[in-house]
């Protein structure tokens, strides 16, 4: 007929502002942690993705390049470095690499650019072999150059739109004055690749003059030693390895910083929340002392009582925990775009990203946290003896 | 050691990543360094704002087909779907509205023309400035030698005038190509500067004044 | 089954001391009494004359300090044990209904869930119909939804009487059923309880002050000093 839950729900509907205030600090405890945890797996999800659209796990540079390489684009290509494509070669050799391709990177400063002038960036890719390491890229029109020394680009989809570029249309290498064709307009990847402008890497080399190349790119084989890899690049001359498994490893770790100190503000939310909710059961219960000793007048037990208020607890981090969980799904977006304020590098795609497990196991914690703290209540409730509430004469 | 190198180089490709994130962000029309550019384009103004606005939002597909009308599709294409949103600078001089900057994209030979002008508001040209324009010549385009020419004009002296065919009288017919080897580009930044006066006619000036 | 000249409740030298600081009082002082299942037992006297207290210990709601009690030929009290609230709470639920002056309804529940709310912890068989066919008894029917906040107090103390009676306890306590109600209402209460004597031949140990009251009672005992006299 009436269910101790029933009862206990009934009751915390008679202070429905207290309630209601409890709910909402479990909530938004809740909707912290689930979007924290939510952001630690989809921030390394996205970044693997990242990582794995490079197309390759290592990059091969001259000593003292990467940096350079990496600023190219807001120094003018000053101080880029070198090294000799026969180096292709001498790796391509080792048993561990999958494919490889070299790259030229360059860039040419254009006056007729903003009010000072800037720079245009390019990529110089082996025809033959670049492709294969990107078998992800769709081309919107067009495709891949017709020789390996064409005077011809692909344009990634947002350097199209820009130069309003089509298929059959002309661009012009700043500097150098060198008029190349497009063939290709890739479809838009959310990556770098989206402003990036290839060039066959002979034509490149040409027009920058030099036979040179910046960067080498390696797939490694499935299941080969990448460190074993990594240890013997190192042994060649002048050159720095770049393997973007550390490269990821290393920007985790920075982010495990970042994330040590959020999940520690998240615990001290957690545990506020809890606070709360203790008082409001602690409360609740000490309102209620006659009515609890009533009710064991009535054959209820200790234990009975006991139930009744940590059913209470259950309801309401049950309850503030789903909410809270709806909220941080509803919102993952804006967490999204807010966390993408914060960090210094944050991958394309989704970077928080909230499952059923992962809900179920933050409802867990936050109920089981909940149940803990409503022990002393429950307890407190269950020691309440009948004469306690009634009047009592000598 | 190899982790200091390792770290660099993460910093390094974050860097890469965000500047080259950054630089390709938009790509529509907006002032490269807004807060740099305005008081050059504009000339005695103290703030400005910017606001956004798209053919959409603005009167939809009919606003479209009417814009598209005035352009003549066929020669001036927008280069932009009807739910782009348009910066649009507003201007002012304390609290006072003194103008408009807006820039287009145009299409060029050998890549995309950015075309900035300032306008009063009467809708006459304060300042022409081509933002971006590739070509071995482009430097002339964007001397103020022939800038400066646009100064004073309006939408109406293209009613003489059609960018189009290259034929007509008045003070847009009397401007001569600085770069007679990119005739192409010269073309490209009449059509885009009559392409923005239509524009801004449509999103300001004729609503201002009450017109259809 | 017992039959009605059993005794249902024998207290022998019951006494109660209470320490207050270096006081201590003795509340009940060696009380012994018998009350027979189907009587209906009316506790009289004074403010402090321990009444209270009296009938407290003869519900299981306290341990004695001293003394024997014997409910339904089984010994609860004896020999100095002290009961644990859970054994204590056992015997209750088998043997006694209690009713207060202050009827201690739980406002955010119906007439009907109120009633029923004993049986959410425990409950005798057959005990589900017990509920509405007691209500209607009360002449409760009407109000089985409302909760007590619209009910008047005759209305509430019936409820509770109800509520007391859904298990189909062995005696009813009732302490000071009437001391929140009018002359009518707790005339009509006094009814009732009659009524439930006489028809059910439930056994009712009672405490007022009211000598009206009192006066339904088949037996009447009056307290002085701890001590009951019948009268």
């Amino acid at each position: 007929m009436i269910t101790p839950f029933q009862i206990a729900y009934k009751n915390l509907l008679r202070k429905k502002v207290r309630t209601l205030l409890t709910l909402v600090g479990i909530m938004l405890s809740t909707w912290v942690l689930v979007s924290l945890f939510g952001f630690n797996r989809g921030y390394e999800k996205a970044l693997n993705r990242d990582i794995d659209n490079m197309g390759y796990q290592l990059m091969v540079m001259a000593k003292g390049c990467p940096y350079e390489a990496a600023t190219m684009m807001l120094q003018g290509g000053k101080g880029l470095r070198y090294m000799e494509q026969s180096m292709v070669n001498d790796i391509s050799r080792e048993p561990e690499v999958d494919k490889i391709t070299p790259i030229l990177m360059q860039a040419f400063f254009d006056p007729n650019k903003g009010e000072s002038g800037g720079i245009a960036g390019y990529f110089g890719v082996d025809p033959a072999s670049y492709p294969a390491m990107k078998p992800f890229f769709r081309f919107r029109s067009g495709g891949w150059f017709h020789d390996e020394s064409a005077a011809e680009v692909v344009m990634g989809y947002e350097a199209a739109e820009l130069e309003q570029r089509a298929v059959g249309d002309l661009t012009l290498v700043p500097e150098k004055n060198v008029r190349l064709k497009v063939v290709g307009i890739l479809e838009r990847t959310g990556t770098q690749d989206d402003g990036t402008i290839f060039v066959p890497l002979k034509t490149l080399q040409r027009i920058a003059g030099t036979s040179k190349i910046t960067t080498i790119g390696i797939s490694v084989k499935k299941d080969a030693d990448m460190a074993r890899l990594e240890n013997k690049l190192y042994q060649l001359k002048d050159v720095q390895v770049v393997s973007f498994s550390q490269v990821k490893q290393t920007i985790m770790k920075l982010i495990a910083t970042a994330r040590v100190m959020v999940l520690s503000i998240a615990l001290i939310a957690v545990l506020i929340a809890m606070v709360g909710v203790v008082n409001t059961v602690l409360m609740s219960v000490l309102e209620r002392v006659q009515e609890i000793g009533i009710l064991k007048t009535m054959g209820a037990m200790p234990g009975d009582i006991f139930r009744l208020v940590w059913t209470e607890t259950l309801i309401l981090c049950v309850g503030g925990g789903i909410a809270g969980i709806g909220f941080a799904l509803l919102f993952a977006r804006v967490t999204d775009i807010l966390v993408r304020r914060i960090l210094p590098y944050a991958p394309s795609g989704g970077l928080v990203a909230i499952d059923g497990r992962l809900a179920l196991l933050t409802l867990a914690t936050i109920v089981t946290v909940g149940l803990l703290s409503g022990l002393y209540p429950a307890w407190k409730a269950g020691r309440v003896r009948p004469l306690d509430s009634i009047r009592r004469e000598g | 050691m190899r982790l200091i190198a390792v770290t660099t180089i993460s910093l390094a490709l974050l860097t890469c990543f965000v500047a080259a994130s950054a630089a390709l962000a938009a790509v529509a029309c907006d002032l490269n360094d807004a807060d740099r550019d305005v008081p050059r384009l504009f000339p005695n103004s103290t703030s400005f704002s910017s606001i956004y606005v798209s053919i959409e939002k603005r009167g939809g597909a009919p606003l479209l087909k009417r814009i598209e009308n005035r352009l003549g599709t066929s020669y001036l294409p927008l280069y932009a779907p009807i739910d782009v949103p348009y910066t649009l600078y507003e201007i002012y001089r304390g609290k006072e509205k003194v103008g408009y900057i807006h820039g287009v994209n145009q299409k060029g030979q050998f890549g995309g023309i950015q075309l900035f002008m300032a306008q009063d508001l009467n809708g006459r040209i304060k300042t022409f400035y081509i933002q971006k324009i590739t070509g071995a010549s482009a430097g002339k385009f964007r001397d103020p030698k022939f800038t400066r020419k646009f100064v004073g004009l309006s939408l109406k002296d293209f009613d003489a005038y059609d960018p189009v065919t290259g034929r007509g009288t008045g003070k847009i017919a009397e401007i001569t190509n600085p770069a007679p080897e990119m005739e192409t580009d010269f073309y490209g930044v009449l059509r885009g500067l009559k392409k923005n006066l239509i524009l801004m006619d449509e999103f300001i000036y004729s609503r201002e004044h009450g017109k259809p | 089954m017992m039959t009605g000249s059993e005794m249902v409740l024998e207290a022998r030298e019951l006494s109660r001391v209470f320490t207050r600081g270096s006081e201590s009082i003795r509340a009940v002082n060696n009380v012994s009494l018998s009350i027979r299942r189907g009587e209906f037992v009316s506790f009289m006297g004074p403010s402090g004359s321990g009444k209270t207290t009296l009938v407290n210990l003869l519900g299981c709601l306290d341990n004695p300090t001293t003394g024997e009690l014997d409910l339904a030929g089984r010994n609860i009290f004896g020999g100095g044990k002290v009961l644990s609230e859970r054994k204590l709470t056992k015997v209750r639920r088998e043997l006694f209904g209690y009713i207060f002056q202050n009827f201690y309804l739980i406002h955010t529940l119906t007439v009907r869930e109120n009633v029923a709310l004993p049986l959410a912890f425990y409950r005798k068989p057959g005990a589900e119909a017990e509920v509405e066919k007691l209500l209607k008894m009360l002449g409760m029917e009407h109000r089985l939804d409302h909760l007590p906040g619209q009910i008047s107090g005759g209305e509430m103390q019936r409820v509770a009487i109800a509520r007391a009676l859904v298990n189909s306890p062995e005696v009813l306590l009732a302490d000071e059923p009437t001391g929140n109600l009018d002359t009518k209402r707790s005339v009509e209460i006094g009814e009732i309880l009659q009524d439930l004597n006489r028809n059910r031949a439930l056994t009712i140990v009672m405490v007022s002050h009211n000598p009206e009251l009192a006066r339904l009672g088949g037996r009447r005992i009056e307290m002085r000093d701890g001590q009951a006299y019948d009268v």
